[in-house]
């Protein structure tokens, strides 16, 4: 999890109606990033900052912190809490605490709060009826316990509480970065986004009378929207599901290993292609035990006919899942061909598939 | 079938579809991305326009494609993908694209044009790749519609299925490059740029999409 440096300036934290919250707030969060790059507004009142670059840039954390100290007492003209822990959800509680954690502190920091730091009244007293108090006690509760009494949500607080997730929900405002630039005056549909019609915009409601439009022309699944989650390879990442149908889980943050990094094939095949690779002698190129290449590829078959020379490829990259079953023996490999054309394979079941086009 | 969000009020159905946002002298233009913004005239997307993104398979089409719709999509317009048959989510969200406003139409059959025409109501950007070359009259329906609904058209077309009007504004892709260490790191494309008014005399330049974070940017 990422070490973040977080600000909490009271007195930017409630909005005020003349506007000048947001003008501040846009005004601190300009300073603050000639200072240290990628500094984000969270919600009114909260700022974060990747420290670990900045803290090399300026000799510690320390000096980090004397920088955006002043810096915020300068633009302004308050005081602020600030506070370094690894993950958004610890970052805060360490600014309300005003400390510093080293590399790994974390999570003990995290473990040792009382439950209300988790944002739900009634899991807070139904836990001290038992005789929980602190995240800790509560992170180590079973989860399939947990999931009788509660509902999902408090399932997705102690993902916080263990440490798999790194934010609350509701920690984040989504909104704020989008009124800021509206604020900038780069978002041009101000009126579109402003939400006419309570929570929706305009823009979104047009959005639905086409999607509908085009249910009813080309049937129920003809329209579908996507959304990221947690996943090794692009195909499991993404996630396609039809337009009007319950939302699927949220964008998972917890690390992957072995996920592929980006750049990322443009097109995903949602069911792969067989596909033959062979080496120079015309021999089958299959995934060794120990995830290694028989040989080099030489050419990708899609058919006895249809032929085509590789140039380069690289990997393969094993998938470690379930690496107890052989069966589950999985890697991916990058192929460009001698027509510039380039492709993700994965191989499952000593049998090559086509995964994706980098096109 | 599907639940339906129970928050989301009810409007007349033929309401919403006029339902449109007051047309201000700067909201002409939909925000452009780099490397893009820096390649085309006014620095933006027209509105009403149509664009041409023209390029061999696997030289890149469809990342320039969306790369051109990103930034619009970051600043909270919606877009529309139509006939891109397995979108590759994770590249999109890469490219800096807000996934959730983005609807598609993956396989809409023969009725890719009415598809797009239809959501050319309800969205800013309508990417399309038309399953074999479009037939004169659909596109010109298509880019009157483009026109009249103040949206923005992004056709992917190859060589050989060319778009059968002029566009506003071509990207024809005509070299691609991968640059690789021990993985594919980046892909640079020479892109010729050309249409109407300021951009006529066309220009090649070298952007580099997708980069190594997957995003599009200058050479």
């Amino acid at each position: 999890m990422e070490r973040l440096l977080a600000l909490w300036v009271e007195s930017l934290s409630v909005e005020r109606p003349d506007g000048s919250t947001l003008r501040t707030t846009q005004t601190l969060l300009d300073a603050l990033n000639l200072l240290c790059p990628f500094t984000e507004a969270v919600r009114f009142g909260l700022f974060v900052l990747p420290i670990r670059a900045p803290s090399r840039f300026y000799g510690g954390d320390d000096a980090v912190l004397e920088v955006v100290r002043r810096c915020v007492h300068d633009v302004a003209g308050t005081n602020v809490r600030l506070g370094v822990a690894e993950g958004l959800f610890s970052a805060e509680l360490a600014a309300q605490h005003e400390v510093v954690l080293p590399v790994g502190a974390s999570d003990a920091f995290r473990r040792a709060q009382p439950l209300e730091v988790l944002g739900r009244r009634d899991l807070t007293t139904t836990c001290q009826r038992l005789g929980i108090r602190s995240v800790g006690a509560f992170a180590d509760l079973d989860t399939a316990r947990v999931g009788e009494r509660f509902d999902l949500d408090v399932l997705t607080r102690q993902r916080v509480a263990r440490g798999e997730l790194a934010e609350l929900e509701g920690q984040r405002d989504p909104r704020l970065a989008r009124r800021l630039a509206q604020w900038r005056g780069e978002d041009d549909d101000f009126d579109e986004q402003l939400g006419f019609f309570g929570q929706r915009g305009a823009g979104d409601l047009r959005a639905d009378a086409a999607a509908l439009r085009i249910r009813q022309r080309l049937g129920a699944e003809a329209v579908v929207v996507a959304s990221l989650r947690g996943g090794r390879t692009p195909d499991e990442r993404g996630v396609l599901v039809p337009w009007g149908a319950p939302a699927p889980a949220r964008q998972e943050l917890a690390p992957w290993p072995g996920q592929m990094g980006a750049p990322s094939p443009a097109t995903t095949l949602a069911h792969p292609v067989e596909v033959q690779l062979r080496d120079a002698q015309g021999a089958p190129v299959v995934l060794g035990v120990r995830g290694l290449l028989s040989a080099a590829p030489a050419t990708l078959a899609f058919s006895s006919t249809l032929r085509r020379e590789i140039t380069w490829f690289a990997g393969p990259w094993p998938l470690v899942e379930r690496w107890w079953s052989l069966h589950r023996r999985r890697a991916q490999l990058q192929l460009v061909l001698a027509s510039g054309e380039a492709f993700l394979l994965s191989c499952e079941e000593r049998q090559w598939w086509l995964a994706g086009i980098y096109d | 079938m599907f639940a339906f969000s129970p928050s989301r009020p009810s409007l007349p159905q033929d309401l919403v579809a006029t339902l449109r946002p007051v047309a201000l002298a700067k909201s002409r233009t939909l925000p452009l991305g780099e490397p893009w913004n820096a390649l085309v005239p006014g620095g933006g997307l027209r509105r009403g326009s149509s664009l041409v993104v023209e390029a061999p398979a696997g030289f890149g089409g469809l990342s320039v494609g969306l790369s051109l719709l990103s930034e619009a999509s970051t600043r909270g317009h919606w877009s529309a993908v139509v006939g891109v048959d397995d979108p590759g989510v994770v590249a999109m969200a890469e490219l800096g694209i807000d996934l959730r406003r983005v609807l598609f139409v993956p396989r809409p059959r023969d009725a890719w044009a009415e598809a797009a025409a239809d959501l050319l109501d309800g969205v800013d950007v309508v990417l399309v790749r038309a399953p074999g070359r479009a037939a004169p009259n659909v596109a010109r329906r298509l880019s009157d519609r483009v026109r009249e609904r103040s949206a923005v058209l992004i056709a992917l077309s190859e060589p050989r299925t060319r778009w059968p009007l002029a566009p506003d504004l071509l990207f024809s892709v005509t070299q691609a490059e991968w640059r690789v260490s021990s993985r594919l790191d980046a892909r640079y494309l020479t892109v010729h740029v050309s249409g109407r008014g300021e951009a006529a005399r066309g220009e090649r330049h070298v952007v580099v999409v997708p980069n190594r974070r997957g995003r599009a940017e200058a050479s």
